[in-house]
């Protein structure tokens, strides 16, 4: 079936069997492959993107569900030659090590942020509790998220 | 009720193989441009390996950490690496990479040391700039000397070196031996709740004091202290790995392994004790398994401070601890046993 997806404030098309979920339809028909496959059944949110603002698990919810709404990757933040300022305080805080959840934990936290832009150390917490990270103990993440929101940049923060 | 409890747990942790052969190498290539190329069979896993091993060569040769471009992994290009394992590669391959770029170093004196009229060992490298000790208006940008080094010596500044840290297999009739080349050490403190009607443990902080060295990156090796932390916090309450009578594993997924999120993740305080090893590149050992040793034997510490029972298999879940509590009550005959 054909599906068309705005994503990354694009329009883009892709011919895909009805079974084919939007993390799949991101990463092999669309080329964008910042959401990562980790568990592939909704537990580990390497795979976190938003739809219409929302966070969602991309393995979970059908490409066609997804069709006609807003999606935004990690693509649609920032690249190497340009960070978003939320990218650039994880960067400044040394919040990842092997890197293989930053997208999926940079998606959560600015869903968070751009709902949420005074978040409590609990609320982080809790906004980040679907994203599972085996090396860095979450500290430096939970740090970058608050100072992103005691600077007050979030509102800064736009695709 | 919850009960507040606090427990602490030392750790000493060797570095690199016991007595076996565990050698790293590298070669170090000072260029024309004053910057300078690794070659380093190691391996970046995220622990910030290559941020390290850069620091210390660039260190040793007088430039930026920006300035060395580290080529990794391959050993198409670069010697081979025991590995990434046994907390090993700040020590055994960063002394291998400054054992290198000193000889490198050497040349570029050697060179250096005529064209601005002095003895070679009146020379150090410092500030991207090669230059006389004590006189440092004395001095020649360290790319102009590679390049005279090069197209006018004809002695391009390279160095290669390996490094096997010293060992002593133990004696079978005395028990001595020297098993590692150098050790870390750590106490950490936990500071946890139990609940006594559930069994239930929260950790609320960990105090964690670790030595490893001269900390060549001090924010990463905070990074794998929170990350060993959390390991050990795991360890300590949550993971088990379960199997079937067959021996098939039952849990074999996130949904049943049971891994810390974030809301499991303590308040964490690192404490890096400053020290310095004379065989270790600028002092420095290692930080990475150590930071997870002493975490589940301080929590289990808490929870028989906090209610006065002692877990001895990890996990200790809600259960396990709830379990204990009942019979402690049993043999305090206050509630009878179930």
């Amino acid at each position: 079936m054909e599906i068309t997806i705005r994503v990354n404030g694009q329009e883009r098309t892709a011919s895909v069997p009805p079974e084919t979920t939007l993390l799949t339809m991101l990463r092999a028909n669309l080329g964008l492959t910042g959401a990562k496959l980790g568990c592939d059944v909704g537990d580990c949110g390497a795979c976190s993107v938003l739809v219409d603002g929302e966070p969602v698990n991309a393995c979970l919810m059908l490409a066609a569900q997804a069709a006609g709404r807003d999606v935004l990757t990690i693509e649609g933040l920032g690249d190497f030659q340009e960070l978003s300022p939320l990218q650039e305080m994880f960067e400044l805080f040394s919040s990842f090590q092997c890197g293989f959840c930053a997208p999926g934990m940079i998606i959560s936290a600015k869903a968070l942020l751009d709902k949420t832009p005074n978040p409590t150390a609990a609320e982080v917490r809790e906004a980040l509790s679907g994203n599972l990270c085996r090396c860095t103990g979450y500290t430096k993440i939970i740090d970058a998220v608050m100072e992103m929101a005691s600077r007050g940049a979030a509102e800064s923060e736009r695709a | 009720m919850r009960h507040r409890g606090r427990g602490i747990a030392c750790m000493w942790y060797p570095i690199g193989f016991t007595v076996a052969a565990n050698p790293s190498a590298a070669v170090v290539k000072v260029n024309e441009d004053g910057s300078a190329t690794v070659l380093t069979g190691t391996v970046e896993t995220g622990q910030g390996a290559l941020t390290v091993l850069g620091q210390i060569a660039a260190e040793e040769l007088g430039i930026a950490a920006d300035d060395v471009h580290l080529v990794s992994g391959d050993t198409d290009a670069t010697p081979m690496d025991t590995g990434a394992i046994a907390s090993r590669t700040t020590y055994v391959t960063g002394n291998a990479i400054q054992m290198a770029a000193a000889e490198a170093k050497k040349i570029l004196f050697e060179v250096a040391a005529p064209m601005l009229g002095v003895r070679p060992e009146q020379l150090e490298a410092r500030d991207r700039r090669i230059q006389v000790i004590g006189f440092p208006q004395k001095n020649l940008p360290i790319g102009e000397v590679a390049h005279h080094a090069q197209v006018v010596m004809g002695r391009p500044p390279l160095g290669s070196a390996s490094y096997n840290p010293p060992t002593v297999a133990m004696d079978p009739e005395t028990g001595q031996g020297k098993p590692f080349s150098t050790y870390v050490y750590a106490a950490q403190v936990a500071e946890v709740e139990v609940d006594d009607e559930t069994g239930e443990v929260e950790v609320l902080r960990i105090v964690a004091a670790h030595d490893c060295g001269t900390p060549i990156n001090p924010t990463l090796v905070e990074g794998q202290v929170e990350g060993g932390i959390s390991m050990g916090v795991g360890l300590a309450l949550q993971e088990e790995i379960l199997f079937d009578a067959e021996g098939r594993q039952i849990n074999p997924n996130l949904t049943n392994y049971i891994m810390p999120t974030s809301l499991d993740m303590p308040e964490v305080e690192v404490d890096i004790v400053k020290n310095y090893d004379p065989t270790g590149p600028f002092g420095a050992k290692g930080v990475g398994e150590p930071t997870s040793v002493p975490t589940a034997a301080a929590i289990a510490n808490a929870i028989y401070d906090a209610v006065g029972v002692r877990i001895h298999s990890l996990p200790a879940t809600s259960e396990k601890v709830l379990m204990a509590l009942r019979e402690k009550r049993a043999m305090q005959k206050q509630i009878p046993a179930e």
